[in-house]
């Protein structure tokens, strides 16, 4: 005899102080064959939680004791990533984004309607995950390996959840692209996501740069600045090497993600805001807290997922799909007919170290594709590209001038392109700045347009 | 009030509960009309928030309707209107006929 084993039901946990509001929705889920228990109180729901192991818990916000709120706050501190549904009978917006930014999956306003209701729990259940989440997280990622597969479902799960998200590893591992990603397959896919490298802005600007400033605020500050975190409202921000934001401002950072809104520099007056952040370093925090140079606190805040991306070396599988899609983008970019490696030089790749990562591979790529006169790059030309381009390391020139570039964007931007202010914020007089701006080819009037004014801080 | 009835089509899963939904919605007349005399608003404002919430799901949108009136009503501690209110929703509770399609 044969036994064919059936697939074991998806489990929900239904929790409301309302025995007709969950005989409704025990009614609802069994008939789509959702295993279901119910709880009357969120202390029964915590109770349960352990014994059941739900994949999903639906809960009512307004309830006597432990509200769903706080039941959310102590289901996530066991399991950040267990799906919550939020209902309440109020409409209430502030509920609704506090929900969100604690990790609530949806949140529905009762009375709730069946399709509506039985939609959103197909929506968040893992286990019938949207494939088209999954599809918008992988579309603009190039990977073969388990590792990166592994990342991908996982940033998947948390993408259309505004759980904060921790994005850590080395240079050129791909920390940014991974933030994108999320944002796309996202229901913020629609506004801003803003990439800001919180160890490229001087620290006096970066406060000004993140929260915005009053006309009058500091010297210079002649016009009023709108932040970042208020050019990004209903979108994403990604705070890029966090490791390296100054401890005042960290203080700061704080307050944002529990009251959700910003007080921009010299204003009295708080704006609200609504914001999905996604942090990444290629620092060691838990090092840095030790040392007491990141507060614990922020810490535990921004790493609520961790996503850690793994070295190019320890993802090798990666390697060839990556090297095959450099070499498509070269041949169009660059108008030419698509070039190949050899299959020695391509085991010479696959077998490299990679310290610089995906941004390194990228560079020798385009490199050899520049240099090699005939379809079929060889092994010499590889041995030489690598070996010539350690460009994982850029010259402290470079590193200046990088650094300089990214202090001139800041205070054209938070000038709003007033040269005079932005020199005098500068400690430099007109002609001098002037003279820097040519440099860099930076053209201050873009940044008096406000559409032109909140570009990609980078 | 007219003794016209008024026919919901209510989904047939949801046959077996009706009749412990509808009963606990007359329970609920009878809290409200105490509550009133007692002048507890708090108690009220409670009752009308969840037949708000639960009346719509189970195909009885006016119910969920009148909820909210008595609950916005409770709220600013009008005794006429949650009076008025009350009557509705027995009025309604009492001419309703179910039909399970």
């Amino acid at each position: 005899m044969t036994i064919k084993k059936s697939e074991p039901s998806v489990k929900v946990l239904i929790v409301d102080d309302d025995n007709d509001v969950l005989n409704l929705l025990e009614t609802w889920l069994t008939a789509e064959k959702f295993d279901v228990k119910r709880a009357l109180s969120g202390i029964e729901a915590l109770n349960l939680v352990g014994i059941y192991n739900p994949d999903l818990v639906v809960t009512d916000l307004y309830m006597e004791g432990m509200d769903g709120m706080a039941l959310l706050t102590e289901l996530h501190s066991d399991n950040p990533l267990l799906p919550v549904i939020m209902l309440s009978g109020q409409a209430q917006i502030p509920d609704a984004i506090k929900a969100m930014h604690l990790g609530t999956s949806a949140f529905l306003t009762k009375p709730i309607n069946q399709n509506e209701f039985l939609d959103t729990v197909k929506r968040v259940t893992p286990s019938l995950i949207n494939k088209s989440i999954l599809n918008e997280c992988t579309k603009n990622i190039i990977y073969k390996s388990k590792e990166m597969s592994d990342i991908i479902e996982m940033a998947s799960l948390v993408a259309d959840n505004d759980v904060s998200v921790f994005i850590s590893g080395a240079t050129g591992a791909g920390k940014e692209v991974i933030a994108k990603a999320i944002h796309e397959a996202s229901s913020r896919r629609n506004h801003r996501f803003i990439a800001v490298n919180c160890g490229a802005i001087p620290e006096q600007l970066l406060e000004s740069e993140l929260f915005g400033h009053e006309k009058g605020a500091f010297t210079g500050a002649n016009v009023k600045h709108e932040g970042l975190f208020q050019a990004a409202n209903g979108g994403t921000i990604l705070l890029d090497e966090i490791g390296d934001m100054p401890l005042a401002l960290q203080v700061k950072l704080l307050r944002v993600l529990q009251d959700f809104e910003v007080r921009p520099v010299g204003s009295t007056k708080t704006y609200p805001i609504d914001v999905r952040l996604i942090s990444a370093t290629h620092k060691n925090l838990e090092e840095a807290v030790e040392k007491r140079e990141f507060r614990e606190d922020l810490y535990y805040r921004l790493k609520v997922v961790p996503l850690e991306i793994p070295n190019l070396s320890d993802r090798t599988d990666d390697i060839q799909p990556l090297t095959e899609h450099f070499l498509a983008n070269y041949a169009k970019n660059n108008k030419q007919d698509y070039k190949k490696f050899s299959p020695d030089a391509m085991k010479y790749l696959v077998s490299m170290p990679w310290p610089g990562n995906v941004r390194q591979l990228m560079n020798v790529i385009d490199l050899c594709a520049t240099l090699s006169k005939n379809k079929t790059i060889p092994l010499s030309l590889v041995k030489k590209a690598v070996h010539d381009d350690p460009i994982h390391m850029q010259t402290l020139k470079e590193s200046k001038q990088a650094f300089e570039r990214g202090y001139l964007l800041s205070v054209l931007r938070i000038t709003h392109g007033h040269v005079a202010n932005a020199a005098k914020i500068a400690g430099r007089n007109r002609t001098e700045f002037y003279k820097l701006l040519n440099q860099y080819n930076i053209e201050p009037a873009s940044f008096r347009d406000k559409k032109n004014a909140e570009k990609e801080v980078n | 009030m007219s003794d016209e009835k008024i026919i919901i089509q209510v989904d047939p899963d949801l046959e077996e509960l009706i009749p412990g939904f509808l009963e606990n919605r007359t329970a609920d007349i009878s809290k409200l009309r105490a509550s009133l005399d007692d002048k507890d608003f708090v108690d009220i404002q409670s009752i009308g928030h969840s037949t708000k919430g639960v009346g719509g799901g189970y195909g009885f949108d006016l119910m969920s309707e009148i909820g909210a009136e008595i609950e916005s009503a409770a709220k600013v501690k009008d005794a006429d209107t949650i009076g008025e209110k009350i009557n509705q929703l027995d009025d309604y509770l009492q001419r309703i006929e179910i039909e399970y399609a």
